[in-house]
């Protein structure tokens, strides 16, 4: 299973980047994990990220936006999740053995987050991070940075978790 | 340093709300009694000494100027004794104890929620010295003069001395921390302390505790503790490391060892045990100090209860509930079903039997007496009794019975509600009346509790006047409360209707009830934690509401079912009787929705396929299963595709961030995950038939 070894390697890297966070944060640079929805690539700041897990069993429920897949149990925590393609009003995608979900925790709340795979965990300059035009700007991210001609949106977490009934 | 705080201030809080508790308690026994033993006179004396103590370690002034304030008029009684004091005097010390202990509970509610306490106590406290002089005659001005001056002899040779003549060989020098404050009251605290291992010392300056200028001295020369031994010393040394603000300690030896000049020396030693009977102020600081010995005594008595936070429990009790589901997750997992295993099903049977017991007793430690709940309508009766010049008993049953922490906590305020109610409404409002009906000239109120099996059952019972239907119909129709013509209410729909919202019964809105929030939150509180409230009432002879409520929230008997692919849980208590039935079974209202018979009634079926909106469930009635459920009020069929079995399951809240999507009005209330490690849905059966209510009716 390559996909399972790639997640599993980028699991070992955030880990790592747990242990030496001090030294990256001393540095005006950030790390962001890269992962892809519907052909475009978002970065979201490690410090969210707690894994990455795929093939997980999700507990649809009732009466709720479509976006919000249901909940999981992930070693006997329940965590809801929800699907980046649909929150961002993109067409919904049958789940492929790529597809992940990011484990982050914002705010003291844990959540889940379905993308179509992850790609990377990136070293990001902080100063080269600009900010997204107003009349591009989606609900979830309002800045960018470019590397190596790849366009990398930053997602902001805590938009995630706030309500938007 | 901030956790340390924190953790002080909990402990204080807690301490100080269980002492104004057992005051209470004490006030209405006492005054039951119309006097104070010398017991009660002790037992105030020492809870408001502590509060004054630990108050003032925290710098709460306001509480421990009136701690202190109290502690000075029960001195006096103490001294004198309950008998001097004159009826109108007693019931006058009755009411001013009773705004006192509610001051100071205002005051801690003030420290618990981080608000400013109240610094403009001046006429409060004046109230306080006003009846204490009224009772003393002046005596008592007397006595505080004489006090300070007494205190001062006393202090005045150990400034001269560098070392003070304490008659013991070995002394243990102590500075606390500079501008630690209170170092008297520190000093005093590791005396007392010390005392609880029993080991004889004597210590310096001897006024600690009741001069408060003696922590002026102890800042400039430091504490002085004597002992026997250097062994003693040291092993005296082992408790300063762990006490707080001390800066710095050493042992000396103390140059002469002449009898000690002082005469309150050797009657400071607490093994000093003869009792004192002449009433000279140089007594009453040994009388003093043993009391505060006793209390030490009654304090290790109580070491063997620990107070631990909740949410420790909280996460105990979910910790073990996972243990219960992952042991059977292990040994009823697929990949051993075929196999012969003998010794490990015999392991697994022990397991199995250590984890029952695991989560028996950890449940076990959630549970609390209710007494602490039945004691406040002690107060309230009295209270109320007083203000509406109504004489009523309160009779408490079964308060020893014990529920779930987090259950205590929300019946408190149902059942002050119904106590309040009984006394406003139910008890008649003079005895005459209760002649003319033939009963004692005493009105009744009797709290009960008991348990059956998985319920607690709570009932209060008033021998009052009980409910007028016709008046609770009239009143209703006039609120426009009612939902169909009035001769067809049964006598238990009228009073239900007591808990419809928006029904108040009194016209007069006084200070205890009928603001117009009334029974329909208290039913409401009684539903939150899965319990029912039901009444009974006969006009002439009293009414009875009695509460049922689940023993805990944390564990559920449940029933698993099926819709389609998805798992829910029904909670047992929820269920009457579960059946198969036809297409022809089912008759349809004008509005085309489906009902039932069952018994001799028929009942509405919500289809729970199509009320979550699930497609791969069973659409014929034929082919699934109806299970009639009930939550208070409301009885209905749901139909579901099959039922699955009976589990005991681990309630777990859904996580925060669905609430944003209103989630447990759709029917939920939580979910619990499966032995193989699969997630069920908890329903609420009130909370469907309201959701099914909103989306089809």
């Amino acid at each position: 299973m390559p996909e399972a070894m790639e997640h599993e390697a980028l699991n070992q890297a955030l880990d790592a980047e747990k242990d030496s966070e001090g030294v990256v944060e001393a540095r005006n640079v950030a790390r962001f994990l890269t992962f892809l929805s519907d052909g475009l690539y978002f970065g979201v700041n490690t410090r969210n990220v707690i894994e990455i897990i795929n093939n997980h069993q999700i507990r649809t429920l009732p009466m709720v936006p479509d976006y919000v897949r249901g909940i999981i149990n992930l070693r006997g925590q329940v965590i809801p999740i929800i699907d980046m393609r649909l929150r961002m009003g993109k067409p919904f995608q049958e789940y492929t053995p790529k597809t992940c979900i990011v484990i982050l925790e914002i705010d003291s709340n844990t959540i889940g987050i379905v993308v179509d795979s992850v790609a990377q965990v990136l070293d990001i300059d902080l100063d080269r991070i600009t900010p997204i035009p107003t009349e591009n700007r989606q609900e979830l991210t309002n800045s960018m940075i470019s590397i190596d001609g790849t366009v990398i949106l930053l997602l902001e977490c805590e938009a995630i978790v706030e309500n938007q009934m | 340093m901030d956790n340390a705080t924190d953790s002080l201030l909990e402990t204080y809080l807690f301490e100080t709300g269980t002492l104004l508790e057992q005051l209470d308690e004490l006030l209405i026994d006492a005054e039951q009694n119309g006097d104070f033993t010398e017991d009660n006179v002790n037992e105030i004396f020492r809870s408001m000494h502590t509060i004054k103590g630990s108050s003032a370690m925290l710098e709460f002034n306001s509480l421990m100027e009136i701690a202190h304030h109290i502690e000075d008029l029960f001195f006096y009684i103490r001294e004198n004794g309950m008998d001097t004091l004159s009826s109108d005097h007693k019931s006058e010390l009755f009411n001013l104890m009773f705004s006192s202990v509610d001051k100071l509970r205002e005051e801690v509610g003030k420290v618990e929620n981080s608000e400013p306490l109240d610094t403009n106590i001046d006429s409060f406290i004046q109230n306080i010295n006003d009846f204490l002089n009224k009772i003393s005659n002046n005596e008592s001005d007397a006595a505080a003069n004489d006090a300070p001056s007494a205190a001062g002899e006393s202090a005045a040779p150990g400034i001269d001395a560098l070392i003070p003549d304490m008659g013991s060989p070995y002394l243990l020098h102590i500075y606390f921390d500079e501008d630690c404050g209170m170092e008297n009251l520190r000093a005093f605290m590791l005396v007392t302390s010390l005392r609880e291992t029993e080991m004889p010392f004597t210590f310096y300056p001897e006024d600690i505790e009741t001069n408060s200028s003696s922590s002026e001295y102890i800042t400039e020369n430091g504490f002085y503790l004597g002992f026997d031994s250097q062994a003693e010393a040291e092993q005296a040394v082992d408790y300063l490391s762990s006490a707080g603000n001390v800066r710095a300690f050493e042992i000396v030896q103390a140059p002469s060892k002449e009898e000690p000049k002082e005469p309150e020396t050797p009657s400071a030693e607490p093994e000093t045990k003869q009792e004192s009977s002449k009433p000279a102020a140089s007594d009453k600081k040994p009388a003093e100090k043993k009391q505060q010995s006793a209390g030490g005594a009654a304090h290790a008595a109580k070491q063997s209860l620990i107070s631990v936070n909740q949410s420790k429990l909280d996460s105990l009790m979910a910790i073990v509930g996972e243990i219960v589901i992952t042991e059977s997750m292990v040994t009823s997992s697929p990949e051993l079903q075929d196999i012969k295993l003998d010794s490990f099903l015999k392991s697994a049977r022990q397991l199995r039997k250590l984890t029952d017991d695991l989560q028996d007793i950890s449940m076990s430690l959630r549970m609390v007496p209710v007494a602490s709940v039945f004691q406040k309508m002690n107060r309230i009766v009295r209270d109320m009794s007083k203000t509406l010049n109504k004489d009523v008993r309160l009779t408490i049953i079964g308060e020893h019975t014990e529920v779930d922490k987090s259950i205590v906590d929300s019946i408190g305020d149902p059942i002050m509600h119904i106590v309040r109610n009984a006394m406003d409404h139910g008890i008649e409002a003079t005895s005459e009346e209760r002649v003319a009906a033939g009963k004692k000239p005493q009105g009744e109120i009797i709290l009960a509790a008991e348990h059956t099996g998985s319920e607690v059952i709570i009932s209060v019972t008033d021998d009052g006047g009980g409910v007028d239907p016709d008046a609770v119909l009239a009143k209703a129709a006039a609120n426009g409360i009612l939902t169909k013509p009035e001769e067809e209410y049964s006598k238990k729909e009228i009073l239900s209707l007591l808990m419809a919202p928006g029904f108040s019964t009194n016209t007069e809105v006084t200070e205890y009830s009928g603001r117009g929030v009334g029974m329909d939150v208290v039913k409401r509180n009684v539903e939150n934690v899965g319990g029912v409230i039901s009444i009974t009432s006969e006009k002439g002879q009293g009414s009875c509401f009695t509460l049922k409520i689940p023993l805990t929230l944390a564990i559920v008997d449940g029933m698993e079912i099926s819709v389609g692919n998805a798992v829910f849980t029904i909670p047992i208590a929820n269920i009457r009787q579960s059946f198969k039935a036809k297409e022809t079974d089912v008759v349809l209202d004008a509005a085309g929705n489906e009902m039932i018979r069952c018994m001799d009634d028929y009942y509405p079926i919500i289809r729970l396929h199509e009320l979550y909106s699930m497609d791969d469930a069973y659409t014929q009635i034929d082919d699934g299963i109806l299970i009639w459920v009930e939550a208070s009020d409301k009885s209905y069929c749901m139909f579901v595709d099959e039922l699955i079995g009976e589990q005991q399951v681990v309630v777990k809240p859904l996580p925060s961030y669905l609430n944003n999507f209103n989630i447990k009005n759709s029917g939920i209330s939580g979910c619990t995950i499966l032995g193989d490690g699969n997630i069920s849905i908890i329903l609420d059966v009130a909370s469907v038939y309201y959701t099914a209510q909103n989306t089809f009716f």
